[in-house]
């Protein structure tokens, strides 16, 4: 298989930094963009630290993309926050904080990736969402709404950019231990993982199985799609 | 930046529309081909993909500009139509950024 350029974002904890070093290890070049360092070295790994729902991070990023390595065959828009509350008392700043990030930063870093993405044959764009959208989750009325215009921006996105040869796909994990759902109790864990078909608790390596299917030159004919972990539709 | 050194990018833009496009399809690189619009020889997909292309031609010279507003979009002589249209209006934009 021929090494591809893949951009993850969110690349230095958790779904993210199991994706970067899943890629590495085929051999792929690798672009990581988080706020914070990353502790990943490879010789085919390239770090850039930048808040991706800020534009002009993404305009540095994709700038200097270009001219370190030309083109990209696939972005993966992982970078998300998570704030669990009641809606009555969700403060607006945690909402506004949360939209930037998950659907601000998908929505930037989508546009700017497409000048990059239309160079590659089998160019392909991966969202995160999340089991919150389809469970109509209480207590992440933000966080859920944030995902679900993720997967309708990855919906249309499909529908325009299929012209393009640019696939646009979504994953909604159900419950992966890691950073992001650290601060949730496990009672309600426990509570969620019996409202799925499959009632236990996802591993990075169920996200990495689903990115390698949408990422086949195979699927080529896969584009609008959202697929969700553990039974639940 | 000069009208005429816009132009070029515009060409150049297209040159690179044409190498998709089929020989029974190519555009003429002529100022009076119609581009966008009634018989015009490109869909609105299509002048994305060329606004794109000249967009990122200017981003190589350090020009940052967005090409494809809603006000461009609803211009009732769309800036869209011709060559000489395009670079007239990317000029403008230009202009109105400095």
């Amino acid at each position: 298989m021929k090494a591809r350029k893949i951009m993850v974002t969110g690349a230095s904890q958790g779904i993210g930094k199991a994706l970067v070093e899943h890629f590495l290890a085929l051999g792929d070049t690798v672009i990581g963009v988080s706020r914070s360092k990353s502790d990943i070295a490879a010789e085919n790994y390239h770090h850039y630290s930048a808040d991706v729902a800020l534009e002009a991070d993404a305009k540095r990023v994709f700038a200097n993309v270009k001219k370190q390595v030309g083109a990209l065959d696939v972005l993966i828009n992982n970078a998300g926050i998570a704030r669990m509350n009641a809606f009555a008392l969700t403060p607006v700043d945690n909402v506004q904080e949360i939209m930037n990030t998950n659907f601000m930063g998908t929505f930037i870093f989508c546009q700017k990736a497409i000048n990059l993405l239309r160079k590659s044959p089998n160019a392909r764009i991966i969202n995160l969402s999340t089991v919150a959208v389809p469970l109509n989750l209480a207590g992440e009325a933000a966080y859920a709404a944030s995902k679900s215009a993720v997967e309708t921006l990855t919906r249309i996105m499909a529908k325009e950019l299929g012209s393009f040869g640019i696939t646009c796909n979504a994953i909604g994990p159900s419950p992966i231990a890691t950073q992001l759902i650290s601060g949730v109790g496990e009672e309600k864990i426990n509570k969620l993982i019996q409202q799925q078909a499959i009632k236990k608790m996802a591993k990075v390596e169920d996200v990495t199985n689903l990115v390698d299917f949408y990422l086949n030159p195979n699927s080529h004919m896969v584009s609008g799609q959202v697929i969700y972990l553990g039974g639940i539709s | 930046m000069e009208t005429n050194h816009i132009t070029q990018i515009v060409l150049n833009a297209l040159s690179l529309t044409n190498e998709s496009r089929p020989s029974t399809h190519q555009i003429p690189l002529t100022d009076t081909t119609v581009l966008f619009g009634q018989n015009g020889h490109l869909d609105s997909m299509a002048l994305v993909a060329l606004l794109m292309d000249i967009e990122d031609a200017l981003q190589e010279q350090s020009i940052d500009v967005s090409l494809s507003d809603e006000k461009a979009m609803s211009m009732s002589r769309s800036p869209f139509k011709d060559i000489p249209s395009i670079s007239q209006y990317i000029h403008d934009v230009i202009a109105a950024q400095a």
